[in-house]
């Protein structure tokens, strides 16, 4: 197995030169492109936790509301595995260009805006669980 | 630019139709959307924390609508930071593609300013509580 290499000092000039941009930044793990999208797609993944953790405890709430809102925690992981393309290879300096998705970004938007509506109905409307907490 | 008009051009197909400037590094883009999935994610925990105050703390002596007060806009201002956060997205790409500076973000400014408000209503309904 092949460990990556650290680009040297003048590479991320040299990428940018193309692009009409700059270096990444000095850190190395900016510097080599499988990591960026490694990063981004563990930040997908933390974003569909984070809708399986708001299932939850709507759950405690509303059980239909709480399970329509854990079952999009997959769609959204699903929608992250978009990101990822082929598995990095350690060859990799520059991936190939990832598919801007502007879909899949204004889908999260809507998802995430119409949970929190239903969020307000049900703790205007819901039946509440006082002292849960105490 | 009219609202109208801004609205439209953060549309997915206006976004995608947007050929100027050139493919910026991927690095950039993936940050960018790395960024926004932050930004969610705070949209998502804002959601959470307001459902819970709502739903799950014991009811405040001498303020009955105490919960409520705390609540209710806590999870309207995710509803918000989560539309902003793709419309920042969205400016981001379009500077990134130009080789433009980075567009000035109010989002900072505007969850700092939410949180300052909601922790001095929050003492003041935890005073009011504790007095009667």
């Amino acid at each position: 197995m092949t460990t990556p290499q650290a680009p040297s000092p003048g590479d991320g000039a040299q990428r940018g030169q193309g692009h009409g941009h700059g270096q990444a930044g000095d850190d190395p793990e900016e510097r080599i492109p499988g990591l960026a999208r490694e990063r981004t797609s563990l930040a997908w993944t933390r974003t569909a936790i984070s809708f399986a953790a708001l299932g939850g405890v709507v759950l405690r709430a509303n059980v239909v509301t709480g399970l329509i809102i854990l079952a999009l925690a997959p769609v959204i992981w699903q929608l992250g595995r978009m990101t990822r393309g082929g598995a990095p290879k350690a060859s990799d300096r520059l991936p190939a260009v990832p598919v801007v998705g502007a879909t899949r970004l204004f889908a999260i938007a809507i998802a995430i805006t119409a949970v929190a509506l239903l969020c307000l109905v049900v703790a205007i409307f819901g039946r509440s669980v006082p002292g849960a907490l105490r | 630019m009219s609202w109208s008009s801004r609205l439209a051009s953060l549309l997915p197909g206006a976004v995608a139709r947007d050929t100027g400037g050139t493919e910026p590094d991927p690095r950039f883009t993936f940050a960018n959307e790395r960024t926004f999935l932050a930004w969610s994610r705070t949209a998502l925990a804002l959601v959470v924390a307001g459902l819970g105050i709502v739903q799950l703390l014991p009811p405040f002596p001498g303020v009955p609508a105490g919960r409520h007060l705390l609540g209710v806009p806590l999870i309207a201002l995710g509803a918000v930071l989560a539309v902003v956060a793709y419309a920042e997205w969205v400016r981001n790409q379009h500077a990134l593609r130009r080789g433009e500076p980075m567009p000035k973000s109010n989002m900072p400014w505007i969850l700092a300013a939410a949180i300052t408000g909601m922790a001095i209503v929050s003492a003041i309904v935890l005073l009011i509580s504790a007095v009667r």
